[in-house]
């Protein structure tokens, strides 16, 4: 066997072994939410009759409501982001609105950690007597969710040619509508990408939920945090309750994942 | 076109961060009556003084640098097989990077059951072999959640690596082949020294994020055992929501904002010029 099938048998092992890696933690947890209570007990079983009772059990304890409260905050978050976040991400990619102080902010507002914010966004729920609602939830989570998506869409605008705006000019658009109807949907793949992003970084934040939200506007990752403490460990409902925060976004992030980087790296690498 | 973003964002995080300021510099407490006493930089020294606070930012600092190493090392690994694989080629990208979209208390959870010593799948399998290794037990919990966070991140590097790897020239590495330099020597001397910005870039992004590790302290050993996985943010909460010190945590806010703001504009410059 010549070395260059040996690296290559190699490299595809190692592969297989990532994958495994990664698919072992998630199959063991969706067998687990068919499994019954004494089912669990046993770690060894792979082959049994599927029960459904752990499935009843979570929509029985609001689990679809917590994802539709997760679900709206993060719609609502998303899209205040997007129309304010590709304003401001053409301005600056265009005209270098705002010089780098502004970029620099949305870059740092990115990775604040969320322990600086959280403390006032809850006295001032509590002042103004919002507190365990959804409407400071918002707010927090525009604190990361804008600051991802205008930096996102920067690394899209930077790759749309001038040219294109100033013939729009030339042909009598306003810089307005030259915007709105020429160099926006040259990014609207970016745009895209941005809305999925922006809206998984909120649907999977769980640190705001837990201190701004903890009981009855409960979100989705607080939701599933709760199988955890409230009578014992339910392991069988506590899975297919992952479940349903897993599967939607997983699937969603096959969409975006090749747009991700040029986003991420606010277009300092192209794919 | 950048006023809706500077006011939105001026509520959301202009605001907050002063109030949070101003709370650093009072004694407000959520159990307490009345307004908060301004009390000056009382807790700033005190938390400058707190061994608790001192532990974490070790704990956290151990955490961030092991995770982390493990997934440049791991990430570059995978991004340089995915990048010459010929077969499957989607389908392998889109299930390796899966894990990163999942909410990190899903995967804290998850880990904490295929970890059980009686429920889980990994002791089982390890009990099979005639291991028995205590997973979350004084010495190793931290080093099990940092192996959590390279279950969930890696994919997080390989993306960014493998787009690094796929946007670099080509031809050095042809003539360097030609010129009969070995694989590893042209790894060594010319994809790493091209791969740098990105590699730089992709570990700050990652040790940014590591360091406010919250979901999987509270899913597995919240804390645990002892102080031993207390993490910067996972006291910060403590301080603030179990004992309600929201001045004093508030406190501890900043000085973390402090620790990490080189970092940040490190990662800012480096983005600058990779334009």
């Amino acid at each position: 066997m010549s070395s260059r099938t040996l690296m290559s048998a190699l490299r595809g092992a190692f592969l297989i072994s990532a994958l495994a890696a990664v698919l072992f933690p998630l199959t063991w947890v969706t067998l687990a939410s068919f499994k019954t209570p004494q089912q669990l007990n046993d770690p060894s079983l792979i082959v049994f009759q599927p029960s459904l009772i752990n499935w009843s059990y979570v929509f029985e304890a609001g689990i679809l409501q917590a994802a539709g409260r997760s679900a709206f905050v993060a719609g609502i978050t998303v899209l205040i982001s997007a129309i304010v976040g590709s304003a401001a991400a053409y301005v600056i990619s265009t005209y270098k609105a705002g010089g780098s102080a502004t970029r620099f902010g949305i870059l740092a507002a990115q990775v604040l950690p969320p322990a600086v914010l959280v403390f006032p966004f809850l006295t001032l729920a509590y002042v103004l007597r919002v507190n365990d609602t959804l409407i400071p939830l918002i707010f927090a989570h525009l604190s990361f969710v804008l600051p991802v998506v205008t930096w996102f869409l920067i690394g899209f605008f930077d790759s749309v040619p001038r040219s294109l705006e100033e013939q729009a000019r030339v042909d009598g658009f306003t810089r307005f509508k030259a915007f709105l109807l020429v160099v926006l949907p040259q990014v609207y793949p970016g745009l895209g990408a941005a809305v999925i992003f922006g809206f998984t970084l909120s649907w999977n934040d769980m640190f705001y939920g837990l201190i701004l939200t903890p009981s009855k506007s409960a979100i989705l990752p607080v939701a599933i945090a709760g199988f955890n403490t409230f009578r014992g460990v339910e392991l069988g409902s506590m899975s297919a309750a992952i479940l349903v925060a897993v599967v939607p976004v997983v699937i969603a992030s096959f969409f975006i994942q090749k747009r991700l980087v040029q986003g991420i790296s606010g277009g300092a690498v192209k794919y | 076109m950048l006023l809706p973003l500077l006011a939105v964002s001026g509520v959301a995080v202009g605001l907050p961060l002063a109030y949070a300021f101003y709370l650093s510099l009072t004694n407000f407490s959520l159990t307490q009556q009345g307004p908060a006493g301004f009390v000056g930089v009382d807790n700033y020294q005190g938390s400058l003084t707190n061994e608790g606070l001192w532990s974490a930012i070790g704990t956290t600092a151990t955490y961030v640098v092991i995770a982390v190493t493990l997934e440049t090392i791991l990430g570059l690994l995978i991004a340089l097989s995915l990048q010459k694989q010929k077969w499957a080629r989607d389908i392998t990208r889109s299930m390796l990077l899966a894990p990163m979209f999942i909410t990190p208390i899903a995967v804290g959870l998850t880990f904490r059951f295929l970890l059980n010593d009686q429920l889980g799948a990994i002791p089982y399998l390890l009990d099979g072999v005639g291991i028995s290794y205590d997973f979350l037990g004084t010495g190793n919990a931290l080093l099990t959640l940092a192996l959590i966070d390279v279950w969930q991140w890696t994919p997080f590097m390989v993306l960014l690596l493998l787009a690094g790897l796929e946007s670099i020239p080509k031809q050095p590495m042809e003539a360097a082949r030609v010129d009969g330099a070995g694989a590893l020597y042209i790894f060594r001397r010319i994809t790493l020294p091209l791969l740098v910005p990105i590699l730089s870039v992709a570990i700050l992004l990652r040790s940014l994020d590591a360091l406010k590790v919250f979901e999987y302290v509270y899913a597995t050993t919240r804390g645990g055992p002892g102080t031993e996985t207390e993490t910067i943010q996972y006291f910060t909460y403590q301080t603030g929501i179990q004992f309600f010190r929201l001045g004093e945590a508030s406190s501890m806010a900043f000085i973390l904002l402090a620790i990490v703001l080189p970092l940040i504009i490190i990662l800012f410059r480096r983005l600058d010029r990779a334009k």
